[in-house]
């Protein structure tokens, strides 16, 4: 198995109101989708994992939202942020938090509705397709620019998901014990001088610093 | 003068009109191709604007079936009155057919008055032909058919 992993950490905050941590498959890799998204024209797509790859930096940072019927995305509804994505093996994991205080809608929608009955959905800009007159459109490059929570019978990929954790974190995202040896490897790698902003674990400064791990782990 | 400049004036916004309908067509036209450009272009260098990994919702299909009801609601309403005015009509087509005034000759009247049917306005059938007993076959047709003229029977 093979992860490709990237994070955004942000500064602990005990009992954040405002903060609930979620995970979630956003899409699969090198995969056909099981429906045609918008705006492809009727086409299945493919996202290569090389493409997906590339974008990983995109997805950091960028909004998840919602619609109200739970069908879609409507870009004006930011209810969280991404600051997780890893690549473990077909599926893209995120990970990041609601602004569950902001949103209480949304958060009962999660904790509420039928389990295993939401999913994710990107959304793409600038992408690229191998052959427009392919049956299903290969993407190999693109730029992620938002997720959306949504019905998985509304995502073009079915096998997504969208999980709140069980209940608050007192800190940052839950991390999946897979992403906390990425992390550890990630801050080992900063140590070592990739940059010199190094910044011990109790730092609370208000300011984000986004660790890049892109690297292949063997697990 | 007056005259000339007004029907000057009259030519020009005429011709202004014109040029101004040919201008948007053309602009339509325009704009038609640019898109056409635009799709072709994009099919050429493969790159797509914006991917949505959600399913195609037609947010119009909503809007269709809502109006696709309201247009069985307006039918079903329309249907209603029609039936309504057709019952009016035919009501009022009764009622101006009693209210008519029933004229007869006057011959049959007196004949009618003899047997004793002075008022035409309840003639039964058995009364008349009751009345018309004594008559031959081709005069009780005769008086039938005044009668039926006069929309006395019917």
């Amino acid at each position: 198995m093979q992860l490709e992993a990237m994070a955004v950490h942000l500064p602990e905050v005990a009992d954040h109101p405002n903060r609930a941590p979620f995970t979630g498959v956003l899409t699969l890799v090198d995969e056909p989708s099981t429906k045609p998204p918008s705006g492809a024209r009727g086409h299945r797509v493919i996202l290569t994992r090389r493409a997906a790859l590339s974008a990983l930096p995109s997805l950091l940072g960028m909004a998840v939202d919602y619609a109200p019927s739970w069908d879609g995305h409507d870009a004006r509804r930011k209810c969280g942020i991404i600051t997780q994505a890893d690549v473990d093996g077909a599926r893209l994991r995120v990970a990041g938090y609601l602004f569950a205080k902001d949103f209480p809608e949304v958060e009962r929608q999660m904790r509420h509705g039928l389990p295993g009955a939401m999913g994710m959905s990107w959304e793409l800009a600038d992408a690229h397709v191998e052959d427009m007159r392919a049956e299903i459109w290969t993407l190999t490059r693109a730029t992620f620019t938002g997720a959306a929570i949504l019905l998985r019978e509304k995502a073009a990929y079915r096998n997504t998901s969208f999980e709140l954790a069980a209940a608050r974190c007192r800190s940052n995202t839950p991390r999946p014990a897979l992403s906390e040896r990425v992390q550890a490897e990630a801050t080992r790698h900063l140590r070592n001088g990739v940059t010199t902003a190094s910044r011990s674990a109790g730092n609370r400064k208000e300011s984000t610093w986004i660790c890049r791990a892109a690297k292949t782990q063997s697990i | 003068m007056d005259l000339q400049s007004g029907e000057n004036t009259v030519d020009l916004t005429g011709n202004f009109e014109r040029v101004e309908a040919r201008l948007e067509a053309a602009a339509s036209l325009l704009e038609r191709a640019v898109a056409l450009m635009v799709e072709r272009d994009s099919e050429r260098s493969g790159d797509v604007q914006r991917i949505v990994a959600a399913v195609e919702t037609n947010r119009g299909a909503g809007r269709e079936a809502e109006l696709e009801k309201k247009l069985e609601a307006a039918e079903q309403q329309i249907a209603e009155l029609r039936a309504q005015v057709r019952t009016h009509a035919e009501s009022g087509t009764e009622t101006r057919a009693k209210t008519a005034r029933k004229t007869i000759p006057a011959s049959t009247a007196q004949f009618l008055a003899k047997q004793g049917l002075s008022t035409l306005e309840s003639l039964e059938a058995g009364a008349l032909d009751a009345a018309l007993h004594g008559l031959s076959l081709e005069q009780r047709i005769a008086v039938k058919a005044q009668l039926l003229r006069a929309g006395v029977v019917s």
